[in-house]
């Protein structure tokens, strides 16, 4: 028997949009419609046109040219950031939980110390530390979201290595990494990906926020956060040049938030 | 004698007061024997039953006495040693079909995971020996059944499965926990029988926990009767169903149902 489910519109419209953004950012590695960087003074704060979709700067460069290379920076920032985040949130996540005792006390309290600073004022900290710049940035933040990765991972693995399934595994003889990383591990991946969307969205906005405030993504580099707040002191005379790369900001959080709860609706 | 179990005491330490939940275990297991162990729940079976497995290393918890397999102390030999005998000699399989399989794995994958940590088999060859073993233990379309998960099967299908997956090498012990209690009647005497065929084809020796008195008697050779963590009496089946020495045994054959399968 099958129940009819209702579509999972979360899902699908999450998706597209995720979908869409990526898709700008790939386009942008092989092909922007003008160099992004080109200053152009004939076409300062040029208006929308065929030409210039979305108008020009106050250099006269074009803006829909750095939208897309925005996007692609915000989107790496947010991808490297998720990666470090998840990779050593498993591996702190999957060792307590897995072992607990003292060491799992000891890592937690820390783990707890951290995550009581909201993540941005951290990744401020440590980016006045290593300097600013995109690869900064990402370390930054990468470590500011270890602990909310390291608790989600935890938990999954203090519940799972109680079940029966991992007392058969040990008792064919599979050693502790064996039953961590090949039992267990695929068992919090639902979980996981929803956690890991939420994260793709704190860092989208975290990226976009330090470089707003100028310790994030340097010049030349595009960023959406940058972008904004340049457009700061235009905003009335050139409201596009805010409009688009808030706009994409925007599309790609609520993409990300979709996505999140899509998948966290399909693996009920 | 395959394994000797000699005055196994099992204790917890996670509470103020320790708490003796097994004293005085004593058991003898023989080459291609069957023996049960019974008594009412919360008596210590699977806490003697774990402790045999190797499963029983919590820290918070003492094990004193000796548990001999084939000679050897399993209760103080190193950890690498306990574990080149779990899946090989020793396996094991629990109540819950449902919960004992990996949720997320392909039947496949779990049917062949002591294939993977105790051989040097090929992927074919794995897949050769995993379809051979679901054949043996009944499953129909076992190359179907392979590529499956867990929650595509019913708790009899599952439950052979983990059958499967515990026999795969062959093992000289299967310990089987109450193996057909969460399954419905007419499953558990397929379940009953096919362990039966098993044990006569590759001379497995079980140690088939149960409370349910009856199905020991259909299957079981020799059976212990456990109480409160203690044994109360043990021998072979027919004498302790003709002429049982204690009250309490008396009281659990009573109430098996007049029911005849
Ligand atoms: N963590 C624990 N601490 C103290 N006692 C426990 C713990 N876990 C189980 N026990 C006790 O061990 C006894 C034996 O349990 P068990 O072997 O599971 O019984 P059975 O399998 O015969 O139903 C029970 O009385 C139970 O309360
Ligand atoms: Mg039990």
């Amino acid at each position: 028997m099958t129940i009819k489910k209702k579509p999972n519109y979360n899902f699908i419209i999450g998706s597209i949009l995720t979908g869409l953004i990526v898709a700008l950012a790939l386009v942008s590695l092989v092909y922007t419609p003008y160099d992004p960087d080109a200053m152009d003074a004939a076409n300062k704060f040029a208006g929308i046109s065929l030409k210039h979709p979305m108008g020009c700067d106050n250099f006269g460069r074009d803006i829909f040219s750095r939208v897309m290379e925005g996007t692609k920076n915000t989107l790496f920032v947010a991808l490297g950031t998720v990666a470090i985040g998840t990779v050593f949130g498993i591996l702190l996540g999957a060792f307590t939980g897995y072992f607990g005792g003292i060491l799992d006390e000891i890592l937690m309290r820390i783990n707890d110390a951290i995550f009581a600073f909201p993540s941005i004022l951290l990744a401020l900290v440590i980016v006045s530390l290593l300097g600013s710049g995109k690869y900064n940035v990402m370390i930054a933040l990468g470590i500011a979201f270890i602990p909310s990765f390291a608790r989600i991972v935890r938990a999954e693995f203090l519940k799972n290595r109680e079940l029966d399934y991992v007392k058969s595994a040990r008792l064919m003889g599979a050693g502790s990494l064996r039953i961590m990383f090949v039992h267990i591990l695929p068992n919090t991946f639902s979980v996981l990906a929803s956690s890991v969307m939420i994260g793709f969205n704190n860092a989208v906005l975290a990226e976009a926020g330090m470089s707003f405030l100028g310790i994030g993504v340097q010049p030349p580099d595009a960023s959406l956060g940058r972008m904004l707040s340049e457009a700061q002191t235009y905003l009335f005379s050139t409201p596009s040049y805010a409009f688009f790369p808030g706009l994409v900001i925007i599309l790609m959080v609520l993409g990300f938030s979709l996505l999140s709860e899509g998948i966290s609706q399909k693996s009920v | 004698m395959l394994l000797e179990v000699k005055d196994l005491n099992i204790e917890f330490h996670d509470h103020l007061t320790p708490e003796t939940v097994v004293y005085d275990f004593n058991l003898s297991l023989k080459e291609g024997e069957i023996v049960g162990i019974v008594g009412e729940s919360g008596s210590g079976k699977t806490m003697s039953a774990l402790a045999i497995a190797g499963l029983l290393n919590r820290k918070d918890m003492k094990k004193s006495g000796e548990i001999l397999f084939d000679g050897k102390d399993l209760l103080t030999c190193k950890r690498s040693e306990l574990r080149s005998y779990q899946g090989n000699d020793i396996s094991m399989i629990f109540q819950e079909p449902m919960t004992s399989l990996n949720p997320v794995k392909k039947i496949g994958a779990q049917v062949e995971e002591s294939l993977k940590i105790h051989t040097n088999l090929t992927k074919e060859e794995r897949y050769q020996k995993a379809i051979s073993i679901l054949n043996d233990v009944e499953i129909k379309d076992p190359e179907s059944v392979y590529h499956k998960y867990p929650h595509q099967l019913s708790g009899g299908m599952r439950q052979r499965v983990m059958i499967a997956s515990a026999m795969i090498l062959e093992p000289k012990i299967l310990i089987a926990d109450e193996p057909t209690t969460a399954l419905d009647v007419t499953i558990q005497a397929q379940i009953i029988k096919l362990l039966k065929k098993l044990n006569k084809q590759k001379k497995t020796s079980i140690l088939f926990i149960s409370h349910d008195l009856s199905l020991v008697r259909t299957l079981c050779h020799r059976a212990i009767v456990m109480k409160q963590g203690y044994i109360l009496e043990e021998g072979n089946i027919e004498e302790i169903f003709e002429h049982p020495k204690e009250a309490y045994t008396k009281q659990l054959i009573e109430a098996i149902p007049a029911l005849e399968l």
